[in-house]
């Protein structure tokens, strides 16, 4: 098992109620599957959001398998200005 | 009291000026077009009648006056490194003296800034800030493209619009109060809604494009000429007590159509739809100020190729590598 922390921002905060979240996943899970299990429990909020991932500071452009102790952000694109 | 290198320049003869600096400050900046007396810090200044003194920065002889009550002083705004600008150059920098002391900045620097042309695409709730910012810091010329009017609900968050302004063209409202900021500011104005057709033609001439606008249409629309006039571009966003920001396009580093490739959200997350607290925008408009500056000077410490997300509820902040 590996532990991930998810650093929440925009509307995955308030999709998910929280600054912060911690998973307990099982070894091998991915950045994709991590998204899955984003997407599950926020319900219905974050549908048709387009999510980006950072893991430990750096953006990634493809899937990867997550690491014990790693840092997730899910960057949605905002639009206010 | 403070005097600038224009004013002194034509009232002169009307005082004695004292250059309080070190030898070698002297060699190195001497006061052409200036008679003056030398004394030092450490003197006590027994000259009467009106008198300017001289240091380097303009900074010393400020304290000075007031540590030493002299009477009928005038620091000279900017110091030696102000005058000699203006007389090789005929260019008062003084007013922004406080920045050019920034080892960072320096005279170099505010030259740079001067000779600049920023172009801000939307005066809303960015673009206000940006556009108040970059006049303050000096930029010498500002191009605001926008086809809105200012309404009530502007107001809470966009400064440059005040009661009055209320059914005026945003860019004529905005050029009249930076204006009254820097009397010598150029601004250009271009009513127009920022599309396709006429994106190139807006953005030719300028050296930093500001993304201040509000949907990723426009956002999208923005990259695609950045990329191709290479024209690096400074990219803002809010969400309610959040923001983005990011230096997008410089020398082939990430855009935003590589950051958020085929982008969707649900349509919830515009000001009018999620909300927005007035400070959000000043507080992410300013970072995007502070970033263009950076870039324009030439600080490398900056978010070129790195998206920066803040959230003001808590005062996280997230530096991405790109």
């Amino acid at each position: 098992m590996i532990n991930i922390k998810v650093k929440c921002f925009s509307q995955v905060k308030y999709a998910l109620g929280a600054d912060e979240l911690t998973f307990q996943l099982d070894d091998n899970t991915t950045s994709i599957d991590l998204e899955k299990i984003i997407r599950k429990k926020a319900g219905k909020k974050l549908n048709n959001v387009s999510l980006r991932i950072a893991i430990n500071k750096k953006y990634q452009k493809e899937e990867i398998v997550l690491q014990n102790g790693d840092e997730v952000v899910f960057i949605p694109p905002v639009q206010g200005g | 009291m403070i005097i600038t290198p224009e004013v002194l320049n034509k009232q002169k003869n009307d005082f004695t000026i004292i250059d309080v600096r070190s030898d070698e400050e002297r060699q190195n900046f001497p006061l052409l077009g200036l008679d003056t007396i030398l004394s030092s810090y450490d003197e006590s200044i027994n000259v009467a009648g009106k008198k300017v003194l001289v240091c380097q920065f303009g900074i010393v002889t400020e304290g000075m006056i007031i540590e030493k009550n002299i009477n009928n002083a005038f620091s000279l705004l900017g110091g030696a490194q102000a005058w000699v600008e203006y007389y090789n150059e005929n260019k008062d920098l003084s007013r922004w003296t406080r920045q050019i002391v920034l080892p960072e900045i320096g005279i170099e620097g505010q030259k740079k800034l001067l000779n600049c042309q920023v172009s801000i695409i939307g005066m809303g709730g960015l673009g206000c800030p940006v556009a108040q910012s970059l006049v303050m810091a000096g930029i010498g010329k500002l191009k605001l493209i926008d086809d809105d009017f200012v309404s009530i609900s502007n107001l809470h968050r966009q400064p440059l619009y005040s009661f009055q302004d209320v059914n005026k063209k945003k860019i004529l409202a905005a050029k009249s109060k930076l204006k009254a900021l820097n009397p010598e500011v150029t601004i250009e104005t271009d009513d127009v809604f920022f599309d396709d057709k006429n994106g190139e033609e807006l953005l030719l001439n300028t050296d930093v494009i500001i993304d201040a606008t509000d949907n990723i249409k426009s956002r999208q629309r923005i990259d695609q000429i950045s990329k191709k006039l290479k024209i690096p571009t400074v990219y803002g966003a809010l969400f309610r007590f959040e923001g983005q920001v990011s230096i997008l396009n410089v020398n082939g580093s990430a855009g935003y159509n590589e950051l958020f490739p085929n982008s969707n959200t649900n349509g919830e997350d515009s000001c009018a739809d999620a909300g927005v607290l007035s400070m959000l925008p000043a507080i992410i408009g300013n970072i995007q100020a502070l970033e263009a500056i950076k870039l324009i000077v030439g600080i490398n410490n900056n978010l070129i190729g790195k998206l920066l997300m803040y959230d003001g509820m808590n005062h996280k902040t997230e530096v991405i590598e790109l």
